[in-house]
């Protein structure tokens, strides 16, 4: 069969559906139960120090990955960063239009290598800027479970 | 060919687990920094790493490999994943060789790590896609039953009764009481494994390795730079692997042609006339008991059909004749697939160093043989090491 007799649809060949029958059940890991305690517990975001490179990872990470120090000591990052780059997501996964377009974003916060990806939130995507200073809103911690989603959102600060 | 002498200068493992806490890269970090601090050597040391680990979705992570790679050390670093099912292990320290021996490399971080635990509700949900999804799915293939039929082939076609292999579960659990790192450690009988779930006959429960969550990593070097860090050095003294063909099917089960061209191509590159003389500690793979007969025989360790009465007679015990499985293997410390595989490599390493421990085979060995087994029943990968 030439490449423009192809066969286009489904219906005109023997096909059948199957799946990979698998969960994950993931574990946050030695640094994540600390990151996430403290997001849980006291609301705030942390992150794990290496002295001899003089960084500060966030997400925090059990190790350096650099020199491969075990890293013991963590700092509180604060909850305030800086939209270092965005885009406003118009359709889903599957390729639908979303009613609510959403804008995602990479936050770097002042002093932490790295940063984190998440949701801005009370701003609208006209008003978004790379450079904007935004905080972290946290659900209330009632609500809270250890996971990146206790952060609700960054909103302009 | 002009290759260059390589060792094996370090080694590191964590402790094989049901279920670990640690995500997959802090393991790769712990086995990573244990074997380059039991060289007194840092990532500075290390000019480029070999990641060996098996199918993404047991840690349910698509490009594990590049997952891993900071836990591996790889940070700016020439880096690659190898992937050979099963063989992974094995595969990835001739990967180490092969970066060092060319001369590209004065020394290589192999790591590999497995975190099965993460595969719900059972690692088997995702080997059914590694058959053919036209002739074989639909029937629910899962390793536990083709492995079925391949033992029972072999039982067959050599007369060897089940007792007969389930002495080898028996060992190797054994051997495991020794092992820190051991999972499944047991003092069992012949009667224990004869007396447990069958799963798909002649498998039972007591036959087969556990599912792991486990890192282990070695350091490779060139000969000038090995020198200088040790001097119990372990030479990789020969490599092989080699590929049956795609269609499990159409192949003698019964016999693993693949593991002996494999055997063949290291023992040719060792220089090794005589292997049941020269080799003095084997770590065949044994995810199930039979499979340690079934590859000593590919490995020209023992007579098509004659190894079931080795271990009978003791020979294959840690204190016999050629000590096999001295670890405990695959069926006592477990089975995190890469890294089960890169733990037999680093057992032979310590046994030849006469750092074994409790687990150290008498008679301070001089040349041993690390086996894996992977893809779909068809690769087998071999490593020679002495000193």
């Amino acid at each position: 069969m030439s490449l423009v007799e192809r066969i286009t649809s489904f219906a005109d060949a023997k096909v059948w559906y199957g799946n990979l029958p698998i969960e994950s059940l993931y574990t946050v890991g030695i640094a994540g139960e600390k990151f996430f305690r403290a997001i849980k517990d006291r609301g705030v975001i942390m992150g794990s120090v290496c002295p001899s490179c003089n960084l500060t990872y966030l997400p925090p990470m059990m190790y350096c990955e650099r020199c491969f120090a075990e890293l013991e000591e963590w700092v509180e990052v604060g909850t305030k960063g800086t939209v270092y780059t965005y885009t406003v997501v118009g359709v889903s996964l599957g390729g639908a239009p979303l009613e609510q377009p959403e804008i995602l974003a990479l936050i770097k916060i002042e002093g932490a290598h790295g940063g984190l990806v998440h949701r801005l939130g009370e701003v609208k995507p006209e008003e978004t800027e790379i450079g904007m200073p935004v905080e972290a809103v946290l659900k209330p911690k009632k609500d809270r479970e250890g996971s990146i989603l206790d952060i609700k959102h960054f909103k302009p600060a | 060919m002009a290759m260059r002498k390589v060792a094996v200068v370090g080694a590191g493992m964590t402790k094989f687990m049901r279920r670990a806490q640690e995500t997959g890269r802090e393991l790769a970090f712990q086995a990573s920094r244990m074997a380059l601090d039991s060289c007194e050597m840092t990532l500075d040391d290390i000019d480029a790493v070999a990641l060996g680990t098996a199918p993404d979705a047991f840690d349910g992570l698509h490009m594990k490999g590049e997952y891993l790679s900071d836990g591996a050390g790889a940070w700016h670093k020439p880096y690659m994943r190898c992937y050979v099912g099963g063989g992974t292990g094995v595969f990835a320290a001739i990967q180490g060789w092969y970066h060092v021996a060319s001369g590209l490399f004065d020394t290589c971080l192999v790591v590999c790590e497995e975190k099965m635990s993460s595969c719900q509700p059972h690692p088997q949900g995702a080997f059914i896609t590694i058959f053919d999804h036209t002739t074989e799915r639909a029937l629910k293939p899962n390793l536990v039953w083709i492995f079925a039929l391949e033992m029972n082939r072999y039982m067959t076609v050599h007369g060897i009764e089940k007792k007969d292999i389930a002495r080898v579960a028996v060992k190797n659990k054994r051997n495991a009481l020794d092992h820190p790192c051991a999972q499944l450690a047991a003092d069992i009988t012949v009667e224990d494994v004869l007396n447990s779930e069958v799963l798909a006959w002649p498998v039972q429960r007591l036959d087969i390795s556990p599912t792991s969550d486990g890192a282990v990593a070695i350091v490779m070097a060139a000969e000038h730079v090995a020198k200088r860090i040790t001097d119990k050095p372990a030479w990789v003294r020969g490599v092989g692997w080699s590929l049956d063909t795609a269609y499990w099917t159409s192949r003698d089960l019964y016999y693993p042609k693949y593991v002996e061209y494999a055997a063949r191509m290291a023992y040719d590159m060792a220089g090794i006339t005589e292997p049941r003389k020269e080799i003095h500690v084997v770590e065949p793979y044994d995810p199930f008991d039979y499979k340690e007969l079934h590859h000593l025989e590919g490995l020209l360790l023992a007579d098509k059909g004659d190894a079931a009465r080795l271990t009978a007679e003791g020979v294959t015990a840690r204190d016999g004749n050629m000590p096999v499985c001295p670890s405990g293997g695959m069926l006592g410390v477990g089975n995190p697939i890469a890294a089960a595989g890169l733990m037999k490599v680093s057992e032979i390493f310590w046994q030849l160093r006469g750092e074994a421990g409790k687990r150290q085979v008498p008679g301070q060995p001089q040349t041993g043989l690390a086996q894996s087994w992977g893809d779909l029943m068809q690769v087998g990968c071999v490593v020679i090491l002495g000193v």
